[in-house]
């Protein structure tokens, strides 16, 4: 990979992914494939389908970058991406759940990688995994804006593209119910 | 860390005295990471140069399919001249019966023809 290209600017690297330089897209996915993961993999868990969504998410950003006018950052750009395609494949699920079984659930625990980390560290991510896939999807999103990507609220309703207020009050809601689900487990 | 210190963080992290920015610091000093698999970036370069492939040949299949037409429409509008041309030397009219090939009958000649009598 091209050195210049690790120390450009996001302006830099989709410019020159606009003029079809594919080095310069595989920067942006390398430099943002963390923060998809968060965001993926925080509201889908750690399954396989979260690989396919995540690579769904720069797939769709290749192709919506020609429209893509440097308002917003791109990184906010990305997450909204993968946020969309989140929520997408929750309803999804829910829908093939709803008509294949009664679990109802977007819980994808057999599917589960095996987690090479020790065993301290796999507890400690088994809990978070849990708790956030025991939370309504609505308030899933909020807590994991703000807990796997260091969110405040602002920034978060800026992302959802929702009005201050509702996020806040989402917030509130998704305190409570993350506490009673932190009791249980 | 342990689960109950992993709670508490949890917990913390949405009542809004802790800084948001910290949280997924404090996360991954735990262990708690999230990536994609190794070859993450290679599979998704490897989709878009399939999807660029299906651009290009999607792209010249309408482009040999408008070859095609431009050349199935010259011919047919060079025929259609023709015809004309040759229905007014043999008529010496653009007349619609003339088109239809009845330019020298006499209507009552047409009646018997199509009725018999």
């Amino acid at each position: 990979m091209k050195e210049s290209f690790k120390l450009a600017g996001d302006d830099e690297l989709v410019k020159a992914s606009l003029d079809g330089d594919k080095l310069a897209f595989s920067e942006i996915v390398n430099r943002y494939r963390k923060m998809v993961a968060r965001t993926v993999k925080g509201m889908l868990g750690d399954s396989v389908y979260s690989e396919d969504i995540g690579q769904e998410v720069f797939v769709n950003l290749y192709n919506s970058l020609p429209g893509f006018r440097g308002e917003a950052k791109l990184s906010t750009y990305i997450q909204r991406i993968a946020i969309n395609l989140t929520l997408n494949e929750i309803k999804r699920r829910k829908r093939f759940f709803s008509m294949f079984s009664h679990k109802g659930s977007d819980e994808m625990s057999e599917y589960e990688i095996a987690d090479p980390e020790n065993e301290e560290k796999r507890e400690a991510k088994e809990v978070v995994n849990k708790a956030l896939m025991s939370l309504n999807p609505k308030f899933r999103i909020i807590v994991a804006m703000r807990l796997l990507q260091g969110y405040s609220t602002k920034e978060t309703a800026e992302i959802l593209d929702l009005p201050l207020g509702t996020v806040l009050s989402r917030h509130s809601r998704a305190q409570e119910q993350l506490k009673e689900i932190l009791e249980k487990l | 860390m342990k689960s109950p210190e992993i709670k508490k963080l949890m917990r913390d992290s949405l009542d809004g005295k802790s800084d948001a920015g910290n949280i997924p610091g404090s996360l991954e000093l735990a262990g708690i990471s999230y990536d994609f698999n190794e070859g993450f970036t290679e599979k998704v370069m490897r989709r878009l140069s399939g999807a660029s492939l299906t651009i290009v040949r999607d792209t010249e299949f309408k482009s040999s399919l408008n070859f095609a037409f431009y050349r199935i429409a010259l011919t047919g509008a060079a025929a259609i001249i023709i015809l004309m041309i040759s229905i007014f030397i043999m008529q010496d009219s653009f007349s619609f019966n003339s088109f239809l090939g009845l330019g020298d009958s006499y209507d009552e000649s047409i009646v018997y023809l199509l009725t018999g009598n």
